[in-house]
């Protein structure tokens, strides 16, 4: 199964479209009419022109090759649309509905009618019970929430089990400047689960990495096969800790497995996770706009001790670490500072100052260092050193991340300078240290030697307490 | 899965029964090469010690039947009786597991085992499950106190390859116990990550709902399964 026809499509019908607002199939009609293609409100009852496109009563009287088709329609009333989809030769449906398998009993024997017609027709069904997804690059908006045209285009494909949580990072993505290459509700997974999305975002051009928001899924065992699969680097966030079965389960109709299982098998496949919806948008920030890490060797510059302090010591407890720099780094630090506050790692220069970028330069071609991580305050006079940090990255071949504080209006036109250059930005000390944790546990999952630890603490252990027989 | 069908899982499905006894369990792991202590089944007193005799004393009785999983806890414990050194207590104690299984109307032979110093090295638990959403997994933690307690415990999906299993190890906060503590003589790691790759292997080939290693004897001379638990899928 392609989902081209789902994320990619020629022509889209929206079933059930309303001219009554408030709506599903009137919101989801106004989203949708974003589009650049023909989008065509079906309604058998209905007459006249809803944002420009006239009504038609069936699929299967529309003149054209739709690829996809947005069901604003009740359950019960799905299999009839879902087989008229299937005559009219459209390859893709979102089914908005709940009253399916996450309500039990007849809802699952419903949802288990439309996976054998969407088998039959070869149908792509995200949903049913979700609120849908968008891919801001080509204003596909098949979302009946508000707003979500604001959802600006990024690189990170945000794809959640749950519709809401799904709008959730769209809209976190949004306020942080960074945006998403496609936003996907899973909801029911009828038929397009996780490992589907990931193959399907994985080669997809836009997309530079995966988020995963997890409640659990029946088939654990092909969602981590797709994750290792992938060359986009994934991340996920795995939710119930502690006991939240019983409502995951009416929520999104998936037995919530054992949440150990899933923290040690993203692990074993390659996928460090993370604990809060900010931070699994912080770490794909960081992965998605960054060469692959090396190693877990975090090098820090600050332009003050205090946050400086912050940062070594949640980066190491993220599980990241702090070599000494080489004595080359040492002297070289010296010579454009000298009397530096702290040449070692992390450096502090004590405030901001001219020479602060040729600072990070330095650290950043450190062989010792696998991931630069820069700090300071926004001084007004100075600004940043955009012109060090423009390719750095590329040319050291390591993740630079930056963090800042200050007035937002103010430093605003040098972060934008920051975001065109690509540099990976946070808000706060902590944000930008757990970002460089993810970055590291990534690194060491992805490390040749195949270790893998089973999360964020403890990482030490396999390096250096247990060697007895090695 | 693997179209052969190792003897002990056989002879489990051709009795009709989905759970293995000790020694159909201990056979299945000494057929992928994991170390068990010499035992014998004995189907009499006089075997039990003529029993005791070939393996060597000191030796462990214990209850082998089908209709008996949890041996320690079976007739108010007497069903495993450990550290015997000599013939009128291994008399004894077979004696009397023979009396409780007739006094219970169930068919039960005794089991009598080289007896292993648990002193001379760690316990370990070893298991393997076939979990609904992700297959066959190995869980890997140490005896007693730290899994029952702490839970400290690591997860692999299975198969995996030695390496994968030795993080598996490193990863439980309670490693350093395996690798020499104040002296202690540190554990064959490699030896018990073969064991846990193993029974790994063994729940992804064969159709095997649950599979208990415990405990697992991990010390510097290497590693051997005390116990085995195996109950098949139905």
């Amino acid at each position: 199964m392609t989902l081209r026809q789902l994320f990619d499509p020629s022509a889209i019908a929206v079933i059930g479209a309303s001219a009554t607002e408030g709506k599903i199939g009137y919101e989801a009609m106004a989203n949708a009419a974003i589009f650049d293609g023909p989008v065509y409100p079906v309604n058998p009852s209905t007459t006249g022109e809803l944002f420009g496109a006239e009504f038609v009563s069936s699929v299967t009287e529309i003149d054209d090759d739709v690829d996809l088709a947005l069901c604003c329609v009740p359950g019960p009333a799905m299999p009839d649309v879902l087989e008229e989809c299937g005559e009219a030769g459209i390859g893709a449906a979102v089914i908005y509905a709940s009253g399916f398998a996450e309500a039990g009993g007849k809802g699952e024997e419903l949802q288990d009618a439309l996976v054998e017609i969407a088998d039959e027709h070869g149908i792509s069904l995200l949903g049913p019970n979700t609120s849908g997804f968008l891919v801001p690059g080509i204003d596909l908006r098949c979302s009946f929430a508000s707003g979500v045209e604001e959802v600006p285009e990024g690189n990170v494909a945000v794809v959640a089990q749950s519709g809401g949580v799904g709008l959730v990072l769209a809209f976190q993505s949004r306020r942080q400047g960074r945006g998403v290459s496609a936003q996907v509700g899973l909801g029911n997974r009828a038929n397009v689960g996780f490992a589907e999305a990931i193959e399907y975002f994985d080669s997809d051009e836009r997309t530079d990495a995966i988020v995963l928001h997890v409640e659990g899924t029946d088939d654990g065992r092909r969602m981590l096969e797709a994750c290792r699969e992938s060359d986009t680097p994934v991340i996920a966030y795995k939710v119930g800790q502690s006991d939240v079965g019983e409502f995951a389960e009416s929520h999104t109709g998936a037995l919530t497995g054992d949440h150990e299982l899933y923290t040690a098998g993203f692990a074993q496949y390659g996928v460090p996770t993370v604990d809060a919806t900010d931070d699994l948008m912080d770490a794909a920030a960081a992965l998605g706009n960054s060469p692959t890490p090396d190693g877990p060797n975090v090098g820090v510059v600050t332009a003050q001790a205090g946050p400086g302090i912050i940062i070594t010591d949640r980066i190491q407890r993220a599980g990241g670490r702090l070599p000494e720099l080489t004595a080359d780094t040492q002297e070289r630090v010296d010579e454009i500072l000298p009397g530096i506050t702290y040449a070692d790692n992390p450096v502090d220069t004590g405030r901001p100052m001219p020479e602060f970028g040729e600072i990070v330069t330095a650290v950043a071609e450190d062989e010792r260092v696998d991931i630069v991580l820069v700090y300071e305050l926004f001084e007004e006079a100075i600004g940043f050193p955009v012109a060090e940090l423009d390719g750095l990255a590329a040319r050291v071949d390591k993740p630079v991340l930056f963090a800042t504080e200050g007035i937002e209006e103010d430093l605003a036109d040098q972060r934008d300078q920051l975001a065109d250059a690509g540099v990976p930005f946070f808000e706060t000390p902590e944000r930008a240290a757990d970002a460089a944790g993810a970055l590291a546990r990534y690194a060491r999952l992805h490390a040749d030697n195949g270790v893998a630890d089973g999360g964020t603490t403890r990482v030490d252990v396999a390096d250096s307490e247990v060697t007895a027989d090695e | 899965m693997s179209d052969a069908v190792p003897e002990p899982i056989a002879s489990a499905r051709a009795d009709g029964r989905d759970t293995l006894t000790e020694a159909e369990g201990k056979a299945l792991l000494a057929s992928v090469g994991i170390d068990t202590p010499s035992f014998e089944v004995c189907e009499s007193v006089d075997d039990a010690v003529d029993a005791a005799e070939t393996v060597g004393y000191p030796v462990v009785v214990k209850v082998s039947s089908p209709a008996v999983t949890h041996k320690s806890d079976w007739a108010d414990g007497i069903g495993v009786a450990v550290g015997l050194d000599s013939e009128p207590e291994v008399r004894e104690a077979a004696e009397r597991i023979f009396e409780a299984a007739d006094e219970r109307d169930i068919d039960a032979d005794v089991l009598v085992e080289q007896a292993m110093d648990l002193d001379r090295g760690t316990e370990v638990i070893v298991g393997g499950i076939r979990d609904p959403s992700f297959g066959p997994v190995v869980l890997t933690g140490l005896g007693g106190v730290f899994t029952e307690i702490f839970e400290d415990t690591s997860h692999r999906i299975a198969p995996i390859d030695r390496a994968e299993a030795r993080s598996a190890i490193e990863e439980l906060q309670s490693a350093p116990l395996l690798s020499g503590y104040r002296g202690s003589e540190p554990a064959d790691i490699d030896a018990l990550a073969e064991v846990i790759s193993a029974v790994g292997d063994l729940v992804t080939e064969h159709p095997i709902a649950e599979l208990d290693v415990n405990p697992v004897l991990a010390s510097i001379d290497g590693v051997i399964a005390l116990d085995a638990l195996v109950v098949l899928e139905r």
